[in-house]
Order: C-alpha cells, then sequence, then structure tokens
C-alpha cells in the first residue's frame, strides 16, 4: 500500500516532466485560450509565430483551470489571445495577472457585435411563465423564475456564428501588424472570405429545416448567436446558465419541460458538460429525443470549418 | 396544498428524486446511526471523497462507476487499516492521510484527462433530479441488504458501539464485526453516489442519525427518527428546489443540517442529556 500512495504521489511529477517542451525560436509566441479560435489565430498566422492553445480540445472551458506551465507559456507569450465575456472562467486570475505583468492581450469579443442574454429567448421566457401562472396549475413561484435570471449578460460563445469570427480575425491581424509586426493581410483576407463561404453553406444546411422546427433546446445557453445567425429560436437549456458550472434546480427542470410541451420541441441537444440523466429524464418526460452536439470543441482534423459545418449539420438533421 | 403536492403530481422526475432519496436516507439512517455511536464519522467523510479516483478512473476506462467506487474504498480501508497497524499514529492520522490523497488523486486524474465527460461536481453532488427507474430498484436493494446486515449483527454492532470491551467478552470479534461496519457504509456510499452524489450520501448518513441520537435514547428509535429526519429533508429540499430555483441536492443537505440544529436546541430547551456518545475511535 505504501508503494501504491507513493506510486500516486509521484506519477503527476513524472508525468509533468515527460512532457516535451516546445523548443525554443525566434518566432514570436501567441498563445490562444480555447482550441475553435486557436485553430483559426493558427491558419492566420501559419509559420509567422508559433500558436498554442491552453485549454486541451474537449475539455470544457468554463471550468478549466491552468497548471503552472501553462501559466508560465501565457506569461512568456509575446501575445494572448483570448475569448472574454467570462468564457475562460478558470483562467481568470491567470490571465489577469499576465497582464499586470505586461503580457499583450488581444480580446476576441471586444471586435464583435456582443449578444446580450434577455434579448429574445428569456423575455420570452418570463412572458411565458406569467402565461403559465395564469393557466394550468396557477404555480405561484413561476413567476419569479423570470426576475432571477441575469437579464443583459453578455454571451461568449461567440464562436457559433462565423460572421462573428470574421470580424475577430479582421481585427486580430490589424493587431498583430501594429503590435507585434508582422503581416497577415493575404492570409487574413483568405480566411475573412472562407468564413463568409462557410456562412453561405450553413445558410444553406439549415435551410432544410422548416420553420416551425427551427427551435432549440440545449445543454446550456451555448448557442445564440448561432440561433440569431441562422434564424432559430431559443427555447431554453438544459443549465439555464451561460456557463456548465452552475447546478440544476428542480424549477429549472420543470419550467424546461414546459417549455418543451408547448413549444413542441423534439429535440433537445446534449453537449459537453451537460448532466446525460438530467436530459434524458426530461426527455423521457417530454417524448423529445437526446442528441449530442459538439459547441465547445474541434473535431479531428482541427479545423473550425469542419466543427462549423458539422454543428450545423448535427442541428439540421436532428429537427429536419 | 398545491404547493406541497403539485411539484411531484406534475413531474415524474421530481416523484422519481423522492423515491430514490427517501431511500437513500432510510439507507443512511441505518447505517449513519453506528457511524454517529461509534465516532466514524470521519472515516465516512474520507470514504465519500476517498472513492473519487477510483470513479474517475473507471469512468475514464470505460468501467462501471460504482466498481471504481468499491476499488476506492478498499484502497483506503485498505490503507487505513495498514497505517494505523504498522505504526503509531492514530487512526484519524491515516484517514485523513489518504483522504487527501486520494482526492488529489482524483483531481490529478480528470485535469489531466481530455475525454472527462462530466465533472467532480457531478461526482460530489450527483445528479438527483435525473434519477432513472434502475438506479430506484438498484437503491431499494442496498436499503433492503444494509438492512438486513445491520438487523443480524444488531447485537455485536450495539456491543461494538457503547462497550468494545464487552463485545469481546460476549465472543464476538471486534476486528471482524468492525470490518462488517465499514463495509456496511461503505456500500451505502457506493451505492447511492450515483443517485445522489457523494457529498449528498454523506450529509444524510451523519445529520439525519446525527438528530435521531440527540432525542432517542434506544436504537431502534434513534433509527426512526433518522429515517424520517431524511425523509423530510429530501422532501423539503426538493421542494425548495423547485419553488425557489435552487440547486436540488445542496438544498436537500442544507435541510437535513438546520433539522439537526432545530433538534439540537429543542433537546437541549428539554433539558433532556442522552447519554454520552462513544467518540473515541475513528476507523
Amino acid at each position: 500500500m505504501r508503494k501504491i500512495v507513493a506510486i500516486a504521489l509521484i506519477l503527476p511529477v513524472v508525468l509533468g516532466a515527460s512532457c516535451v517542451r516546445p523548443p525554443p525560436s525566434d518566432k514570436p509566441s501567441i498563445v490562444v485560450t480555447y482550441s475553435l479560435l486557436g485553430s483559426l489565430v493558427k491558419e492566420l498566422v501559419g509559420e509567422q509565430a508559433r500558436v498554442t492553445v491552453s485549454v486541451p480540445n474537449g475539455l470544457d472551458p468554463h471550468e478549466w483551470s491552468p497548471s503552472a506551465r501553462d501559466i508560465e507559456a501565457i506569461n512568456h507569450a509575446d501575445l494572448v489571445v483570448q475569448n472574454g465575456l467570462g468564457l475562460e472562467e478558470g483562467m481568470l486570475k491567470a490571465l489577469e495577472q499576465a497582464k499586470k505583468n505586461g503580457v499583450r492581450i488581444f480580446t476576441a469579443s471586444d471586435y464583435i457585435e456582443v449578444r446580450h442574454i434577455g434579448e429574445g429567448e428569456l423575455a420570452e421566457h418570463e412572458e411565458e411563465d406569467e402565461h403559465e401562472h395564469g393557466h394550468e396549475h396557477g404555480h405561484e413561484h413561476e413567476h419569479e423564475h423570470g426576475h432571477e435570471h441575469k437579464a443583459g449578460a453578455a454571451d461568449p460563445h461567440l464562436w457559433t456564428d462565423p460572421l462573428a469570427m470574421k470580424q475577430v480575425v479582421a481585427a486580430l491581424a490589424e493587431y498583430l501588424k501594429t503590435n507585434l509586426g508582422i503581416d497577415v493581410d493575404a492570409a487574413s483576407l483568405q480566411l475573412q472570405s472562407r468564413l463568409e463561404a462557410l456562412n453561405e453553406q450553413i445558410h444553406e444546411i439549415v435551410s432544410q429545416v422548416p420553420g416551425d422546427s427551427r427551435k432549440l433546446v440545449t445543454g446550456h445557453e451555448s448557442m445564440g448567436y448561432f440561433a440569431s445567425r441562422y434564424g432559430f429560436q431559443l427555447i431554453g437549456a438544459v443549465i439555464p446558465s451561460l456557463s456548465n458550472q452552475a447546478s440544476v434546480s428542480a424549477a429549472d427542470m420543470a419550467v424546461l419541460k414546459q417549455l418543451i410541451i408547448r413549444h413542441d420541441v423534439k429535440v433537445i441537444f446534449a453537449e459537453t458538460g451537460t448532466p446525460p440523466a438530467v436530459a434524458q429524464a426530461i426527455a423521457a418526460e417530454t417524448g423529445a429525443q437526446v442528441v449530442e452536439v459538439t459547441t465547445h470543441g474541434l473535431p479531428a482534423d482541427g479545423s473550425y470549418f469542419t466543427f462549423a459545418s458539422n454543428l450545423a449539420h448535427t442541428v439540421a438533421n436532428a429537427l429536419k | 396544498m398545491d404547493i406541497f403536492i403539485a411539484p411531484f403530481s406534475n413531474n415524474q422526475f421530481m416523484v422519481n428524486a423522492l423515491l430514490a432519496g427517501v431511500l437513500v436516507a432510510i439507507t443512511c439512517a441505518i447505517a449513519g446511526t453506528f457511524v454517529i455511536l461509534r465516532g466514524m464519522a470521519f472515516i465516512g467523510d474520507a470514504l465519500a471523497h476517498g472513492v473519487l479516483p477510483g470513479i474517475a478512473l473507471a469512468f475514464l476506462l470505460g468501467y462501471p462507476g460504482m466498481l471504481g467506487a468499491a476499488a476506492g474504498a478498499v484502497c483506503m480501508i485498505g490503507g487505513v487499516t495498514l497505517i494505523t497497524q504498522r505504526s503509531r499514529l492514530s487512526s484519524d492520522t491515516a484517514i485523513g492521510l489518504l483522504f487527501i490523497g486520494m482526492l488529489s488523486l482524483g483531481v490529478v486524474i480528470v485535469s489531466r484527462s481530455s475525454s472527462f465527460s462530466g465533472d467532480l461536481t457531478a461526482i460530489l453532488f450527483g445528479e438527483i433530479l435525473g434519477v432513472g427507474t434502475e438506479s430506484i430498484w438498484l437503491q431499494l436493494g442496498a436499503a433492503a441488504l444494509i438492512g438486513i446486515l445491520a438487523f443480524v449483527c444488531s447485537r455485536p454492532f450495539l456491543l461494538l458501539s457503547f462497550d468494545p470491551e464487552q463485545a469481546q467478552v460476549a465472543g464476538f470479534s471486534v476486528r471482524l464485526y468492525h470490518n462488517i461496519m465499514l463495509f456496511m457504509i461503505a456500500a451505502t456510499i457506493i451505492v447511492s453516489f450515483q443517485t445522489v452524489g457523494t457529498l449528498l450520501v454523506f450529509g444524510l448518513l451523519i445529520a439525519p442519525a446525527g438528530a435521531g441520537a440527540l432525542l432517542a435514547r434506544r436504537i431502534r428509535s434513534m433509527m426512526a427518527w433518522a429515517v424520517i429526519f431524511g425523509a423530510v429533508s429530501v422532501y423539503a429540499g426538493l421542494l425548495l428546489s423547485y419553488h425557489f430555483r435552487l440547486a436540488a441536492g445542496a438544498s436537500i443537505i442544507l435541510v437535513a443540517t438546520i433539522i439537526f440544529f432545530i433538534v439540537f436546541i429543542f433537546a437541549n430547551m428539554r433539558g433532556c442529556r442522552p447519554p454520552a456518545l462513544n467518540g473515541g475511535r475513528h476507523g
């Protein structure tokens, strides 16, 4: 047993030490906080800079917290590219500290039209709740739900809209030229036109979905930008929060159940971090189907473009 | 009356949560009473957290979480036994050491894996609102098993709790029954964590049984009180979660703790002091 304990204590150290350090180079180093944005930044700078991503692909950027090595990388970077709007909850302290240490930080959400919660779906919830309040069961409490929502909170999930990403790419190209002396104009223009084409492609994909099925119930409130770009209505979320960190309450579940029944929603889109049993329980009660969708990570080929078209295909196939 | 019944009559998930929660409460009341009487709360807490690396590893390797939890519990109990027997250290030092060791191992495993679906919070607080029918049956089986075990071993357990020397004199092996008791606590945690999370299991293990021990002198009535307090906590916690948008698991633990303090104040006002409990031994 002593041996096992000793191994358990030493193992992480060994694992850490065996990770190969990236070779030092003269190229400027850029650290991007999450993989989806990282993929575009890599395509943008090409060989002109060394791009690393902090949050390992597949892990939830909302709750990931950096190791000592990651913090070192952030502090030694020539530029850190973050999403902002509270996406990087677990890295907040590390990023703040890096900023104090004089590390340049580019915040993607500074360059887009930020979407706020409460424009659309939550205002509607409130209305809906009062509606329900009057009828059916007369639950007094349901009236209160609307007030507790953080109306006006900024939505960080901007990558579900390729055109928002296009703005980020354009702004980052400018920023790189001014601050790091890297000229990526050609790549930037090319990337922007590809993102425009991607937008067209997604419009095409989701055009198969008839108007009255364009309703989204997701794991957390992650597809707002997608919904407003491609004409979907946000009905609700298993965890009605901008992050997965929140816990589910019975009230949230009851409200979501009613919404799904009233709007005749057929599909619950479960994401990484969505409590599977809870999603399944709501599905069982409403007759909806649970479909897995990747909203926070890259596919195997590591391309943002594949990610976005996969997302559109998953949504379209499930709802059409 | 609607606010007390409608949440359940309108929602199957609430009924499932209530059923599973009450079954956990019954299991915990039985095991918890011995935990309180024998002063084993610390090993209970340590077990509830110490199973984490086992669960995390099981999830990663594609085995059922219960198997991992069982392996974690075996490591925990084995480690504590080894250290207490082979050194001069007391059992609470051993428990504490294993506790933090296992907990940090769990966190390390989760932090190094990129395919981990779900997170530590889900293991700690569970998904009581997503309980399925199979879990309810499993929980029912566990409640029956623990109940039978406690009934069969009630005399040695009682002697062990109040007077271990007397138990030896009466011909019961202290070590054997101590281990059976540990097994009972571990089994409660292993079966229940899937339903309600490891923290909630621990909360229901000690809070209702603690309140019961304040009120009653006989072990059966202690357990009966513990079952009642536990079941009320589950019901009230779910109602609170429904009406005030609170996290379900945490609400239940909170109610159980509040009930304990109400009973504590009540018992003190009445001036009734039950006999001092044997709190010396931990593992």
